[in-house]
C-alpha cells in the first residue's frame, strides 16, 4: 500500500463504529473528519448492489443525491461508460450546465460539489459525492486523498457483496495492489468461466485472494497461467493459488 | 519522421482513439528513434505512476520494475519534472543511484535509458522512456524528435492544448487509465474464450480493430458487452506487418459506435 492509502485506511478505521465490517458510512464520516467538505455520500449504481443511495453523511448530502435522481442531472447522473471525476468548485457557475440540479442544490445550501465514480475498467458500482457549503477547488493533496477513497469505496462494495470484508483483519487495499495487468486480466477470465458479470468476477477473485491469505496479484497470476480456475459448479474453486 | 506526424495527426481526428494512439507512438519511437524500446507512464493523480503503453514486453517488465520498486530514471523523472538521460546503465554512478533497477535493466538487455516528462505548464501528467541497448546518448536531432513525440502524446491524452481546469486534467488522466484497465478485462475475456494467451489475445483485438477501422476502445467495449465476434475462424484476411502509415480505407463520417 502507498503512504496515501495507508493513512486513508487508518482515517477509514478510526471513523469505523461497532463491531460489524469496515462499511462506506465510516468512509464518509472520515472524509468529512479529514477532508475541507461538509458531506460526502455514496450511491450505488446496478451491479452487484441495487441502484440506491447507501450512506449520506448528513441530511444535505442526502438531498442532494435525491435531487439528482429527481431531475436527472448533476455531477453523479452522467452516462455510464467511462466516466470521470466531476468537480464544480462554484455551483453558480453549474447552472447553464445543470439547469435543473445547481439552483435547487444552492437552494439546499451547497455551494460546490465534486463527484468520483467507483469505477475500474467496465466495472462500475456507484458514486462518491462531497459537497461544500462554500466555493472553492479542491487542493490537489485533497483530490489525490479523495481519488483513494473512491479506490477503497469501490473495493468495500464488492468486499461486503462477497462477505470478504468481515474477514479478520480485512484492509481494502493491503496486499491487493490491482497495478498490475494480470489482475484485469484475471477478472476477464474468470467472468467467462463463471458465466458472470466483470463485478462478481472481481468480487470472487479478491475474496479468494483474502480467504487463502496470498496477495492478489499472486491469485491472478495462478489464473492467467491456468494453474487455477474458478468453477461454478463447485464451493470451492480448484487448483492452487500462487 | 514527417509521415508519422501525419499519421499521428490523422489518429487526432475522426476516430480518435487515445489507447490505439499510445500504442502506436510507442512503436513509432522505436523505428524512428532507433531505440530498442519504448514505454509510457501516466500520473494516476493519487501520486503513482502506472503504465499505459509499452511498445514491447521487456520496456513493459522495465517500466513495471521501476513502480514496484519505487526507483529509476522514469520515477525521477515523473518527480522532478526534467529528463533524466542515462547514457550507461552499468556506470559506477548509475548503479549508486538505482541500486535495484541498474542491474535488472541490464540483465534484460538495456545498456541506457532516456526518461522524457510529459508536461503541461508546472504540472507533470506522465513520462515516456526511451530503452536503449548500446550504451550512448541520443544523438541531439533524435533527442529533439523524441521530445517533439512526447509533446504529440501529451497533447493526445489531453486533447486540446487549452485544458487548464483541474477537472478536465484529472478527468482525462483518470479516464486514460481506465480504458487500460478495460483492455486487460478484455483481454482476459477473450484468452477465456478462445483459450489463448492474454497477449495473443491483445494482438487479436489490435489486428481486428485495425482490419475493421474499428476503434479499439470502442471495440474493447464490446468485447466486455459480448458484441463483438473475434473468433480465431474471423480472424480476417492476412495481413502484413504493419510500417509505415498503416492502411486504411477512406472512411467519411464517424466510425459505427465510436
Amino acid at each position: 500500500m502507498s503512504e496515501r492509502a495507508v493513512k486513508v485506511w487508518d482515517w477509514i478505521v478510526a471513523a469505523h463504529e461497532g463491531d460489524g465490517p469496515v462499511s462506506v458510512a465510516a468512509l464518509c464520516r472520515a472524509v468529512v473528519q479529514r477532508l475541507d467538505v461538509d458531506g460526502a455520500s455514496v450511491t450505488a449504481v446496478g451491479g452487484v448492489v441495487a441502484r440506491e443511495p447507501l450512506f449520506a453523511s448528513d441530511r444535505v448530502s442526502a438531498r442532494l443525491e435525491e435531487l439528482q435522481f429527481t431531475v436527472g442531472e448533476g455531477p453523479g447522473s452522467g452516462q455510464s461508460g467511462v466516466r470521470s471525476p466531476t468537480l464544480v468548485p462554484d455551483l453558480e457557475s453549474a447552472a447553464p450546465r445543470w439547469p435543473g440540479f445547481a439552483p435547487a442544490a444552492m437552494g439546499i445550501g451547497a455551494r460546490a460539489v465534486f463527484s468520483f465514480p467507483l469505477q475500474v475498467g467496465a466495472i462500475e458500482v456507484g458514486t462518491l459525492s462531497l459537497y461544500r457549503a462554500t466555493t472553492g477547488p479542491l487542493t490537489a493533496g485533497e483530490l489525490a486523498d479523495v481519488l483513494v477513497f473512491a479506490d477503497i469505496a469501490l473495493r468495500l462494495l464488492l468486499d461486503g457483496s462477497s462477505g470478504a470484508s468481515g474477514s479478520p483483519g480485512y484492509r481494502a487495499l493491503d496486499g491487493m495492489s490491482d497495478a498490475r495487468a494480470e489482475v484485469h486480466q484475471a477478472t476477464g477470465m474468470i467472468s467467462v468461466q463463471l458465466g458472470v458479470s466483470l463485478d462478481v468476477a472481481f468480487a470472487r477473485l479478491r475474496a479468494r485472494a483474502f480467504a487463502s491469505n496470498y496477495a492478489l496479484a499472486d491469485v491472478a497470476s495462478a489464473v492467467v497461467n491456468r494453474q487455477l480456475r474458478f468453477d461454478p459448479d463447485l464451493a470451492a474453486d480448484s487448483g492452487g493459488a500462487g | 519522421m514527417a509521415q508519422t506526424f501525419v499519421e499521428l495527426a490523422d489518429t487526432l481526428v475522426a476516430g480518435f482513439d487515445l489507447m490505439e494512439f499510445l500504442h502506436t507512438l510507442t512503436e513509432r519511437c522505436v523505428e524512428l528513434l532507433e531505440v530498442e524500446a519504448a514505454g509510457l507512464l501516466l500520473a494516476d493523480g493519487r501520486g503513482a505512476l502506472r503504465l499505459v503503453a509499452a511498445s514491447t514486453e521487456q520496456a513493459r517488465i522495465a517500466e513495471l520494475f521501476q513502480i514496484q520498486n519505487d526507483e529509476g530514471p522514469c520515477l525521477d523523472s515523473y518527480r522532478t519534472g526534467q529528463p533524466v538521460i542515462v547514457s550507461d546503465i552499468s556506470a559506477e554512478e548509475t548503479v549508486r543511484r538505482w541500486p535495484r533497477f541498474a542491474p535488472a535493466a541490464q540483465e534484460m538487455g538495456f545498456a541506457g535509458v532516456d526518461a522524457i516528462p510529459m508536461r503541461l505548464r508546472d504540472q507533470v501528467i506522465g513520462t515516456m522512456n526511451l530503452f536503449r541497448a548500446e550504451p550512448n546518448g541520443l544523438d541531439p536531432s533524435v533527442a529533439r524528435a523524441a521530445r517533439a513525440l512526447v509533446d504529440v502524446a501529451t497533447i493526445g491524452i489531453l486533447q486540446e492544448r487549452a485544458v487548464r481546469q483541474q477537472e478536465l486534467v484529472a478527468g482525462q488522466l483518470q479516464a486514460a487509465l481506465n480504458s487500460r484497465v478495460m483492455i486487460e478485462q478484455a483481454k482476459g475475456i477473450l484468452a477465456e474464450r478462445l483459450q489463448t494467451s492474454p497477449d495473443q489475445a491483445f494482438i487479436m483485438l489490435r489486428r481486428y480493430a485495425r482490419d475493421h477501422n474499428h476503434p479499439l476502445t470502442a471495440l474493447v467495449g464490446d468485447v466486455i458487452n459480448g458484441t463483438a465476434d473475434i473468433a480465431p475462424g474471423s480472424r480476417g484476411r492476412p495481413r502484413p506487418a504493419p510500417r509505415g502509415k498503416p492502411e486504411r480505407p477512406p472512411r467519411p463520417g464517424p466510425p459505427p459506435g465510436g
